[in-house]
């Protein structure tokens, strides 16, 4: 049991680092959505935390979400050599880009409407 | 490009995968490529977050800075952080339709915008400080 791969599939670590890019995304949204909830608290009372417990299961949406979106990078990767196999390919980039508009437009709402 | 015949890409049949005007474009592209437009797109999600984060921080804390420009300055970024999730979006889907058709990428549609944004919000803010 001393063979090596044939060949390298994930060449440059790539599934690995989209995964953590992922993952620090998850981080940003979670912090960001605590520190959000805190300081909306003395503008909008205790509701605001509401938006701090979304945000932070948003966050954890986000992890699990990107855990299995590297598992089938991965075997997409060393059975297909390609990305075919990821099914859901640009739905979890989709609805990111929904829930930034949205984290952007409850800003706007605090500054407007403090 | 070879012999003059279109491309036919072998997954286009039955290639479902969203968004098909990206997906049934062109053929399978290097998937290195590929995941590293997708960390570009989860790069300007986050920027997005920190254009947010600055213009809240801007009101919510107790700044000394002059009241109007400091607003100002907080509604330009957080417009910003606004138009970041589009060109995430947009720039992630126009760049893999490029990628699966081995054209050049394209440039960052809202880049300039966006340099220019922060340079004002960042003017704002130091001339509201300067005046305060």
């Amino acid at each position: 049991m001393t063979d090596r791969p044939d060949a390298v599939f994930d060449l440059g670590l790539q599934a690995e680092r989209t995964a953590l890019a992922w993952q620090r995304t998850a981080l940003a949204m979670a912090i960001g959505a605590l520190v959000a909830g805190r300081l909306a608290v003395p503008v909008f009372g205790a509701g605001s935390l509401v938006v701090a417990v979304l945000g932070v299961v948003g966050a954890v949406v986000v992890l699990v979400v990107s855990r299995r979106r590297y598992r089938a990078v991965h075997e997409s990767l060393s059975a297909r050599g390609d990305l075919v196999a990821v099914r859901s390919a640009g739905a979890p980039i989709a609805t990111l880009a929904g829930v930034g508009l949205l984290v952007a437009l409850l800003a706007l709402a605090f500054v407007l409407l403090r | 490009m070879d012999e003059g015949v279109e491309d036919v890409p072998d997954e286009a049949p039955t290639d479902r995968r969203f968004p098909r005007r990206v997906y049934r474009a062109g053929r399978e592209p290097d998937p290195r490529f590929s995941l590293a437009n997708e960390r570009t797109f989860l790069a300007w999600i986050r920027t997005s977050l920190a254009l947010v984060a600055a213009g809240v921080a801007l009101e919510a804390l107790d700044l000394p800075i002059a009241d109007g420009l400091r607003l100002a300055g907080a509604l330009v970024f957080i417009v910003l952080g606004l138009l970041a999730p589009a060109q995430a979006w947009l720039g992630w889907a126009a760049t893999e339709r490029a990628l699966r058709q081995g054209r050049p990428l394209p440039s960052p549609r809202l880049g300039l915008l966006l340099a220019v944004g922060t340079t004002v919000a960042g003017l704002l803010v130091l001339v509201g400080l300067l005046l305060r």
